[in-house]
């Protein structure tokens, strides 16, 4: 509860600042476009060959195409961001403020910098997903939405600890300015289904850099696509894999205090 | 000793050990190191013991390295000791218990809490939110700062357009929004100019004695704790080297008088009087011991054209310098520790 009342708050707060700055704004609407540009035209490439890729169709990879920018913009506009700035704060010492706050630390470096214009990708990300959804035009049954929201859901949570887990391996070593963009640009395999892929590129996209559970399962959700057992494991990934970020958040923490030493 | 209540902050022979890592320098040293660690210990805080009772305003100094801040960060919840006990407001601070954390701050002068890019008010709102401090408090709280340090016109600029000092009077301002009862105060004034400083230490007398709120206070000016602390612990190299107050202080740790006279024209050969700290055209400066300062006061009225003079206490910064300048055998903690009054 805390958490959601502290994430709107910044969600405002970055609003009311960034409406100062449009240049970013037209920066940020430049940036998706191209992105989506790439996308659709990537797709039409593969489509002007052929009619199904690894078996979707063409609108079915728009619908992954859709979730694509829906998930990535969430991720950058809060979790992102955040993490970043949570491990300059380890850097520079500025944690300890953090660590003095009655309101879980954790919580708190995961909804602290909020990239506003970030919200374009998530629009486009639902405009792309609703083009798709009406061209489909195959009625989505309750049991379809379901499996969509459930495994969205549970893509997040894993996408979330992923990154949680990356950052928080800078209690250890001190300098790991890059380390989120290892998930940036293994992130940018999610465009297409992972099921395309090889098999040992498929394992690695999916327990190694969880991008198949952001991407590609909902979208298999969405079009009907998922078994049960697929959606079962997303969710028990979805249980553990925050645990064990929270987990290891705490051995950080332990030493950052210096109670492991 | 016993008192009447309970000690707000109390510590009993607190230690803190870093294990840091050393490398010697050279290539093949550095490649050793990449799967090799050398580490060696150093002691930071050695075993340190006080209490503070409430509403107490305590001045905590000690050069560079000698454990001020460390010690601060331990109270403050932020490290765990290596060994021994502290007890904040009837808590162990290393727990982080949010009934702890909601009743104190740290403020630390050389490191910012505001969020640089949006204005001041915007970060006093997260602060809000983040301590669940209620409407109506939260504005008598930002009132009665206001009040202190003339707050209003700073509000709605972001903090990257403060001065160093507007910036450390918002910082210290957004950390007392929830007006808490213990306060750790690292180097508050550092880098600010006189005025400023001044500033601060009036608003922070102010906030203590209007709330019974206990200090902690370190700083290297010693006009901080002059104006502020009645009581000052000493650290050095990690221990404790003097608890009481601060006249005591330099009773104890100065065997020296400072003798200043006017003369009415100037004179040849004033060696013979002893050790001289400064001549400004007619006005002299000489440093005699304590045991010696009537003798040579005599003598001075006697053999010169006098036309004032005074004994005095030698500056707290000099008899500070003195201490901690001081070879390690001869400020040996262990000896030199004083009981508070």
């Amino acid at each position: 509860m805390t958490a959601l009342r502290l994430l709107w708050l910044h969600l405002r707060i970055g609003v009311m600042n960034e409406l100062q700055y449009r240049a970013n704004f037209v920066l940020q609407l430049g940036e998706s476009a191209i992105g989506l540009l790439t996308a659709l035209l990537g797709l039409g490439i593969v489509f002007a060959k052929t009619d199904d890729l690894g078996g979707w169709s063409p609108d079915e990879l728009l619908v992954v195409v859709g979730i694509y920018f829906l998930v990535g913009g969430l991720a950058q506009m809060v979790v992102q961001p955040s993490l970043q700035r949570f491990m300059e704060d380890v850097r520079q010492g500025t944690l300890d403020f953090t660590l003095t706050k009655p309101v879980d630390a954790q919580t708190l470096v995961s909804i602290r910098q909020v990239e506003v214009w970030k919200l374009v990708d998530i629009a486009i990300g639902i405009g792309v997903l609703v083009v798709a959804l009406v061209r489909l035009g195959h009625a989505i049954g309750p049991a379809e939405a379901a499996a969509f929201l459930v495994a969205l859901l549970a893509g997040a949570a894993i996408v979330y600890a992923f990154l949680m887990i990356l950052a928080t391996c800078v209690f250890w070593f001190i300098r790991l300015d890059n380390i989120l963009v290892i998930f940036q640009s293994m992130y940018e395999a999610g465009r297409w289904p992972i099921t395309i892929y090889p098999s040992w590129l498929r394992l690695g996209l999916t327990f190694l850099v969880p991008i198949g559970f952001a991407v590609t399962v909902p979208a298999q959700g969405l079009v009907g696509r998922l078994t049960l057992e697929l959606l079962a494991g997303a969710v028990a990934l979805a249980v553990a894999m925050p645990l064990a970020a929270r987990w290891f958040w705490h051995l950080g923490l332990r030493r950052y205090g210096g109670a492991s030493a | 000793m016993i008192e009447s209540t309970a000690p707000a902050l109390s510590v009993r022979d607190l230690r803190k050990t870093y294990s840091v890592p050393e490398r010697e320098s050279g290539m093949r040293a550095s490649i050793r190191s990449l799967w090799r660690r050398r580490t060696s210990e150093v002691v930071a805080v050695a075993g340190i013991t006080f209490d503070v009772a409430p509403g107490e305003v305590v001045g905590f100094l000690g050069p560079n390295g000698a454990g001020k801040t460390t010690t601060l960060k331990m109270l403050a919840g932020l490290l765990h000791p290596t060994a021994g006990e502290a007890r904040v407001l009837g808590f162990e601070p290393w727990q982080r218990e949010h009934d702890y954390l909601r009743q104190m701050t740290l403020v630390m002068g050389q490191r910012n809490q505001l969020v640089w890019d949006i204005p001041v008010a915007d970060s006093y709102e997260l602060n809000r939110a983040i301590y669940a401090i209620p409407i109506d408090d939260y504005r008598g709280a930002l009132a009665e700062l206001d009040e202190l340090l003339e707050l209003g016109p700073l509000l709605p600029k972001p903090v990257r357009n403060l001065s160093l000092g507007e910036r450390m009077k918002c910082e210290l301002a957004g950390a007392l929004l929830h007006r808490p009862r213990m306060l750790f105060l690292d180097e508050p004034t550092l880098g600010l100019d006189v005025t400023a400083q001044r500033r601060i230490r009036a608003f922070v007398a102010a906030y203590a004695e209007r709330h019974q709120a206990t200090v902690l206070l370190t700083s290297h000016y010693m006009a901080d704790v002059e104006a502020l602390a009645e009581r000052v612990i000493v650290i050095h190299r990690g221990g404790l080297l003097f608890d009481g107050a601060l006249g005591t202080l330099v009773e104890r740790f100065s065997p020296f008088k400072t003798v200043t006279v006017d003369l009415d024209y100037p004179v040849e050969g004033l060696e013979r009087f002893g050790e001289i700290v400064s001549i400004e055209e007619l006005r002299i400066t000489l440093r005699a011991p304590k045991s010696e300062a009537a003798a040579l006061t005599a003598r001075l009225l006697a053999e010169l054209p006098v036309i004032d003079l005074s004994v005095s206490d030698p500056p707290i910064d000099e008899v500070i310098d003195r201490v901690f300048s001081a070879p390690a055998d001869e400020a040996e903690p262990a000896r030199l520790v004083g009981t508070s009054a």
